[in-house]
């Protein structure tokens, strides 16, 4: 018999809010967090097509962690630890009181350490001094630099694994933490997805590989709208997401508060393109329908979607497309939201962020709304879609992410029910 | 050995700067690891700004030999006085780095 898993503590840094009770404040009201780019000194930003994204404003490491942790590591790791802490006080789990091999870190993370990375390789190319690169490039720029330094901060001795999927990398972290207590290599597992990656060069790149919106730079807040006619393209995000998951035997030993029940999790490849998802969204249902059966329900169940929905004119469509070729006739009454219209894309943490909207909803039932639909889109709108917050019973629900490399994951979270 | 005291100011204020702590009740008999707590990354950081400094290259030979405050002041001084007493300190330097191990 499988352990059955549940989520005990949430952690968020975002765009809309450093914290969960301001993230979902934030999200209930539909306030966006995208803002224009101050600058990617000495580029002026005029020199990209793109100028907005998401930004977790005003982050001061120091208010929330200690020099020791912080500085070692890059920002997106330093959000990491920044949510994982939050996730661990609001579970109540005591690490003194845990066996450390029993506790794993498990991170979702897609470009990594990219800020001190940038900032090394042009000083390497500008002032031709290799012996000047600095020592803690290599530590912070590897991509298991945030999970390491989440187990080092707690002392988590467990399994500690990073996996980088990209855009789906924290919904994989979730699934993997998932089988990793179902198949009993851990009692607990942090799991944790982060990014931070507005930086000259990566910026640059998803400028030129056509997929930010460029339309919008002016009305920054209107310029992530999922599921809208005239979306143009994802707005960057930054920030991090960090969910305490456990056995339930283990949360029940310690009378631990429970946000929601993972029940299930899929992961597929579409062994399709790079970046193009396939277009009659037939992966997407497939990985959708593998994960429901992997928690033993059928779609007629789910009751709320948390849509990858990143407000690319193709993703979009194919996402909704998928929907209603395994939802069927349901799909015009199951709750469908986007959260990345408000804190935009962010990557690595996108899945994680997005679990957290699933604990909360079925915790609270409540369905944030999707901001910035306005004018639905033929072919990517449902009937569920809602400019507006929306209360509702809601027992199912299903976080989808897909990610470059022709991937997908889906993650089915329920109502706790002992 | 003659301790330029401006050398011996800068290192202490870059160690203090580093630690966080103030350049005044750092010793030269303070060990780095034993003492400041510096562990073997932290130093190699610690020297990394003392090369930036003194726009020095320091070579992985001499690192051992660098336990104490004192050490790298007299190790700093060495390498930029040649003609100095200190200049037995800095001679290993001015070796040609050897191969780089892994």
């Amino acid at each position: 018999m499988k352990n059955r898993v549940v989520i005990t503590g949430l952690g968020v840094v975002s765009p809309i809010g450093i914290g969960v009770g301001q993230f979902w404040k934030a999200a209930l009201e539909g306030r966006s967090g995208i803002t224009a780019i101050r600058s990617f000194d000495p580029f002026p930003m005029e020199t990209y097509r793109s100028r907005i994204a998401g930004q977790v404003a005003d982050f001061n490491p120091s208010q929330y962690l200690e020099a020791v942790h912080a500085e070692r590591v890059d920002r997106y790791a330093q959000f990491a630890l920044t949510a994982v802490k939050e996730a661990l006080a609001d579970s109540g789990l005591r690490m003194e009181e845990e066996t450390p091999h029993r506790v794993g870190v498990i991170v979702g993370a897609c470009m990594g350490g990219m800020v001190m990375g940038e900032r090394e390789i042009t000083t390497l190319y500008r002032n031709q001094k290799p012996h000047r690169v600095h020592p803690n490039f290599i530590p912070v720029i590897t991509l298991n630099s945030a999970s390491g330094i989440v187990a080092v901060a707690h002392g988590a001795k467990g399994p500690n694994l990073t996996i980088s999927t990209a855009c789906s990398s924290s919904a994989h972290a979730i699934g993997q933490a998932l089988t990793c207590i179902r198949t009993g290599q851990a009692d607990v597992v942090i799991t944790a997805g982060a990014e931070a990656c507005i930086t000259p060069l990566v910026f640059a790149g998803f400028c030129s590989i056509r997929a930010l919106s460029t339309g919008f730079n002016n009305d920054p807040a209107r310029a992530s709208r999922p599921f809208d006619r005239a979306r143009d393209g994802f707005v960057m995000g930054e920030g991090a997401g960090a969910l305490i998951l456990e056995s339930l035997a283990h949360a029940r030993r310690r009378k631990a508060r429970v946000y929601a029940e993972v029940a299930g999790y899929a992961a597929t490849s579409e062994a399709y393109h790079m970046v193009i998802p396939r277009e009659d969204g037939a992966d997407v249902a497939a990985t959708m329908s593998l994960a429901l059966r992997d928690a033993k329900l059928l779609p007629a169940q789910v009751d709320y979607i948390n849509a990858h929905a990143t407000s690319t004119p193709i993703g979009d469509a194919v996402e909704i497309r998928a929907i209603r070729r395994l939802f069927k006739t349901r799909a015009e009454r199951v709750s469908v939201n986007a959260t990345k219209s408000m804190v935009g894309h962010t990557l690595g943490a996108a899945g994680a962020i997005g679990a957290i909207v699933c604990a909360l909803a079925l915790d609270t039932g409540l369905v944030h709304p999707t901001v910035n639909y306005e004018d639905p889109d033929p072919d990517s709108a449902l009937h569920g879609i809602s400019a507006e917050t929306r209360k509702r019973p809601l027992k199912v629900a299903l976080l989808n992410a897909f990610g470059f490399g022709s991937n997908n994951a889906a993650v089915v979270l329920k109502k706790f029910v002992r | 050995m003659a301790v330029e005291p401006d050398i011996a100011l800068r290192i202490r204020t870059a160690l203090g700067n580093y630690l966080k702590r103030d350049p005044k009740i750092i010793r030269p008999d303070h060990r780095l690891r034993d003492d400041l707590g510096l562990d073997s990354m932290a130093t190699i950081e610690l020297l990394y700004q003392i090369e930036e400094a003194f726009d020095l290259q320091i070579p992985d030979q001499d690192l051992q030999k660098l336990i104490s405050v004192g050490d790298v002041i007299g190790y700093v001084e060495g390498r930029l006085r040649p003609s100095s007493p200190a200049r037995a300190t800095g001679r290993a330097a001015k070796r040609l780095p050897a191969k780089k191990k892994g």
